[in-house]
């Protein structure tokens, strides 16, 4: 049954493959992370022009279909265009804007719990808006949303299946090509979705111990 | 002008909606009742080294007056005075402003993430763009000022509420402000704690810092305030000594308060 896994060439798709799902998650979330806080504070502190802006791109990317978004961004974009651009950085750059989407709402969420008081003490010593956001503000509202940024991550990852319809490798890819051969569906999926639930549990339970290390020393106590 | 440290002149400042406020200000009637008017036409003057404290009911406006003192609330109307410089001008650099302007909570507003030291310092480093040495040095001065190093590295949430109050303090004070604006910094402690603090206030009276605090421990208005500041329902209603208030206020609302204020005292 599972003899696939005897067969150097198969292991060093499924490897490759976990390699790209890892590479663009990371990615992804990085990105989503720097995007989602400059829609947040835009959100909050911007015009009536911006906060609309904002809200149309939040509601593009959370209410159309990752697939669409990858589709238009690897075919139809470039073809517009007439240019060629490689199918990967295309990939990159839509998971970063889809992740930013839902971001936004997390590090907004995060701040405003966190605004009211603090953004007056910044402001009441002397320090700018935008230094009290740079100081006190986010490194607040970074340690409220890691552990949204942990359900961001476990769904983005799953989220990369879609590449293979695009015609990249990444771990569902590799099962695909596998099973096409080899004809033993369920064992390369059962293989594929062991792969997937370690990565991601290792990662999360990663994610819990920072998130424990960040919490500001006292605030336990008073829960 | 040169000889106040901070002044405000016909100071107006009310709540309410969009709606109720735009008609205000274009002259048409308003329903009274959607629009709050914390601060009416308020003036006060501050010399340096003056020790002023405002009193008064609960919901009066004096806080709004304060925040509007420290421009953390813009007046609708009327003008601030810092030293020469005039606050309400459009285009003043705020952040500047503030930067000589010591403010204190009274949710005392800690920075949460951050030591006792750390609050203190932030300021040092970023506004006063002193070096990491210098700034911590100073922080740690305006702590022992206060009589908290036993906390320095303490976060927030680690310390009494005394304990923190007076990290607000230091944190207000480490910048060497022109003057110290303090909202009822005693007022969310219980009894005990209060009394931490007001020591840490009467060491500051004694060196002479410029103080306008909106405070209820009379005790205490009586031994440093040089004047007392009757505020009520958005006007300034009775000024003087403490000697005024406490022996015969001229008006009949502040005999009323200052009434019901020591008897509550005394029975406790």
């Amino acid at each position: 049954m599972f003899e696939f896994l005897l067969n150097p060439i198969y292991v060093t798709w499924i490897i490759e493959g976990l390699l790209l799902t890892i590479e663009i998650t990371l990615f992804g979330v990085l990105l989503g992370l720097g995007l989602g806080t400059l829609l947040a504070i835009g959100d909050i502190y911007g015009n009536k022009t911006i906060k609309a802006a904002i809200a149309v791109y939040v509601e593009f990317f959370r209410g159309s279909p990752l697939f669409v978004q990858l589709f238009l961004a690897v075919y139809t974009i470039p073809a517009i265009l007439n240019v060629q651009i490689d199918h990967y950085v295309m990939a990159f750059i839509v998971f970063g804007l889809n992740s930013a989407g839902y971001q936004k709402g997390y590090m907004k969420g995060a701040m405003e719990t966190i605004l009211g008081d603090q953004m007056q003490a910044g402001l009441s010593t002397g320090m700018s808006k935008l230094q009290t956001l740079r100081y006190v503000i986010l490194p607040q509202a970074y340690r409220i949303v890691i552990p949204a940024w942990t359900n961001e991550f476990c769904s983005l990852t799953k989220s990369t299946a879609t590449l293979a319809y695009v015609g990249l490798s990444d771990l569902i890819s590799a099962g695909i090509s596998i099973k096409g051969i080899t004809y033993q569906i369920l064992p390369v999926w059962l293989v594929i979705g062991v792969i997937y639930l370690v990565w991601i549990t290792g990662f999360s339970k990663m994610m819990d111990i920072i998130y424990d290390k960040k919490k500001i020393p006292g605030i336990e106590l008073l829960m | 002008m040169a000889n106040f440290v901070m002044e405000a002149r016909h100071v107006y400042k009310a709540y309410g909606s969009k709606k109720a406020k735009k008609a205000e200000k274009t002259g048409t009637c308003v329903d009274a009742k959607h629009i709050v008017e914390a601060v009416k036409d308020v003036s006060l003057q501050i010399r340096k080294g003056d020790i002023k404290l405002i009193f008064g009911p609960s919901g009066s406006g004096k806080s709004t007056f304060l925040r509007c003192l420290a421009m953390l609330d813009i007046p609708d109307r009327g003008e601030i005075y810092l030293g020469d410089e005039c606050l309400t001008k459009p285009g003043v650099d705020l952040n500047k402003a503030r930067a000589r302007i010591g403010f204190v909570f009274q949710h005392i507003y800690l920075f949460r993430h951050l030591t006792a030291l750390g609050n203190v310092e932030l300021a040092l480093r970023q506004v006063l763009k002193l070096p990491k040495e210098e700034a911590r040095q100073r922080a740690l001065d305006a702590l022992t000022e206060v009589k908290v190093t036993d906390c320095a590295n303490k976060y927030p949430a680690q310390m009494s509420g005394g304990q923190a109050q007076r990290v607000g303090i230091a944190r207000a004070l480490a910048r060497n402000p022109d003057i110290i604006l303090l909202d009822e910094p005693t007022s969310a402690l219980d009894p005990e704690l209060t009394g931490e603090v007001i020591d840490t206030l009467r060491d500051l009276a004694r060196e002479g810092t410029t103080m306008l605090i909106v405070s209820h421990e009379m005790p205490f208005a009586r031994e440093v305030a040089e004047e007392m500041i009757f505020y009520d329902e958005g006007t300034i209603l009775e000024t003087g000594p403490p000697s005024q208030f406490f022996n015969a206020p001229s008006t009949d609302r502040a005999k009323q308060f200052m009434n019901r204020i020591i008897s509550r005292t005394t029975r406790e």
